[in-house]
C-alpha cells in the first residue's frame, strides 16, 4: 500500500501496517489497517507522546503568522543563543523557507562586507596584502590577490555583489552535500538530506557578522561550524560527538574549506589592519 | 525542491568551470594551503582542473587531475539532466542507495585511494 509520511510528506510503499519508520525522513509513524494512501496529518501516537513540542516550525517558518521582521529577528536570536530549540523545531518540509533564510542572511551581510571593503578599506587591504605577499609559502597567492584587488573596478565590485546570492546558493548546497556525505559515511544520516540542509541553513545565522570588519568573519565562520554541529545533532537526533565529527571531517579533509577559512581569516586581518 | 537546488548549484559550478579561465582570478586565487604547508596534496587538490577538463569532454585529463573531482563533475551532470527530465514530467525515481556499513567502508576506502593517487601522482 501507499503511505504518505505526515512529517516529510513523501509517499512510500509498504507491505505492512502498524508502527514503522518513514524511509525518507526516518520519523516514526503508524500505518492504519485500511488500504490506500494514508492522508497527511495522521501523526503517530509514538511521535506525539515522545516529542510533544518538536517541529512546530521555527519562527521563520511561521513568518506568515508572526510577521516577516519579527520572525527573522526571533530566528536569528534563537540560532545564536538557543540553537537546540531552533533546530529542534525546524520542519523538514520547509526547505524553501530555510533556503530563503540562509540566502537573505549571508547575501545581505556579504554584500555589505564587500562594498565596505571596496569603498572604505581598499587602501588598507592593498597595504596588508603587499605585506603578506612579501614572504612565506603563500606569498605568491597574496601577490595574486593584491593584484586582483587592485584591478577590480567599481563596476566589477557591484557585479560581484549582485552575483553574491548565486554564490551563496552554490556554497550552501555544496556545504550541505559535503556535510551530508560525511554524516552518511559515519552512519548518522538518519533523517535524510532535508535534515542536514535545515541544519546548514539555520547555522548561517552567525554569518551576519561578516558585515563587521575585522573579527566579524572568523568569529562568524567558527560560530557557524559549531551551530552546524548542534543543528545536525537536533535534526538527525544523533549524539553530539557524532555530529561534531560529521561537521569537522569535511573541514579536516577537504582543502576548499580550509582555503575558504584562510581567505576569510586573511580578509578579516586585512580589514582590521591599520 | 532540494533536488532542484542541487541541480542549480551543480549547473553553476559546471558553467563556471566551462567559462572561467584556470590561470586568472577568481579560480587562480584558490591555492591549497595544505599543500603549501605540507607539500602533500589534499583530498580535493586538482578538482578545479578535473571539473574544467570534464566540461570540455576530456575525461582522461579529468581523471588524471582528480578522480574524485571527475566523478563529482559527472554526478553533477547526471543529476542536472535527471532533474530536467523530472521537470519535463519523468516520473521514475531511482531507489535510494542503502548506506550499509559495507557501503560506508567502501566509500572511505575510495576516498583514501583517491588521496593516495594524488600523492603518488605529485605535481599540481
Amino acid at each position: 500500500m501507499l503511505v504518505r509520511c505526515p512529517s516529510c510528506r513523501s509517499t512510500f510503499s509498504t507491505e505492512r501496517t502498524g508502527p514503522q519508520d518513514c524511509p525518507a525522513c526516518g520519523k516514526p509513524l503508524v500505518v492504519p489497517d485500511s488500504p490506500g494512501v494514508v492522508p497527511a496529518g495522521v501523526q503517530s501516537s509514538l511521535q506525539s507522546t515522545a516529542q510533544p513540542q518538536a517541529e512546530q516550525g521555527t519562527p521563520w517558518e511561521r513568518r506568515a503568522e508572526l510577521g516577516t521582521w519579527r520572525a527573522y529577528r526571533d530566528t536569528v536570536v534563537q540560532a545564536l543563543f538557543e540553537p537546540a530549540r531552533l533546530f529542534g523545531s525546524a520542519r523538514l518540509d520547509r526547505g524553501p523557507a530555510q533556503l530563503g533564510f540562509a540566502l537573505l542572511t549571508v547575501s545581505a551581510a556579504s554584500i555589505v562586507a564587500q562594498l565596505v571593503d571596496y569603498f572604505f578599506l581598499r587602501n588598507w587591504t592593498q597595504m596588508f596584502l603587499r605585506r603578506l605577499g612579501g614572504s612565506g609559502p603563500m606569498a605568491s597567492y597574496w601577490q595574486k590577490l593584491a593584484e586582483a584587488a587592485r584591478e577590480t573596478s567599481p563596476r566589477s565590485a557591484v557585479l560581484w555583489a549582485l552575483l553574491t546570492p548565486l554564490v551563496v546558493l552554490v556554497a550552501l548546497y555544496l556545504n550541505a552535500a559535503v556535510t551530508h556525505l560525511a554524516t552518511a559515511l559515519l552512519g548518522q544520516a538518519k533523517r535524510g538530506f532535508a535534515a542536514t540542509f535545515a541544519a546548514c541553513a539555520y547555522a548561517c545565522a552567525p554569518l551576519l557578522l561578516l558585515a563587521i570588519p575585522g573579527c566579524g568573519s572568523p568569529v562568524g565562520v567558527v560560530w557557524t561550524v559549531v551551530l552546524t554541529g548542534v543543528g545536525l545533532q537536533q535534526t538527525h537526533r544523533i549524539p553530539g560527538r557524532t555530529a561534531a565529527a560529521a561537521v569537522l571531517a569535511p573541514y579536516a579533509l577537504i582543502c576548499c574549506a580550509t582555503c575558504a577559512l584562510g581567505v576569510l581569516g586573511g580578509m578579516a586581518a586585512l580589514r582590521g589592519s591599520p | 525542491m532540494h533536488a532542484l537546488g542541487l541541480a542549480a548549484a551543480g549547473l553553476a559550478v559546471l558553467l563556471s568551470a566551462a567559462v572561467l579561465p584556470l590561470d586568472a582570478p577568481p579560480l587562480s586565487l584558490f591555492p591549497c594551503p595544505f599543500r603549501a604547508a605540507t607539500l602533500l596534496p589534499c583530498l580535493s587538490c586538482g578538482c578545479t582542473h578535473a571539473f574544467a577538463a570534464a566540461v570540455r569532454l576530456h575525461p582522461i585529463d579529468a581523471l588524471r587531475s582528480n578522480p574524485l573531482g571527475a566523478f563529482a563533475a559527472a554526478a553533477f551532470a547526471v543529476h542536472i539532466v535527471w532533474t530536467a527530465l523530472r521537470l519535463c514530467g519523468l516520473g521514475w525515481v531511482p531507489a535510494p542507495l542503502p548506506v550499509t556499513p559495507r557501503v560506508r567502508i567502501g566509500a572511505a576506502a575510495l576516498l583514501g585511494l583517491n588521496w593516495a593517487f594524488l600523492v603518488l601522482r605529485g605535481g599540481p
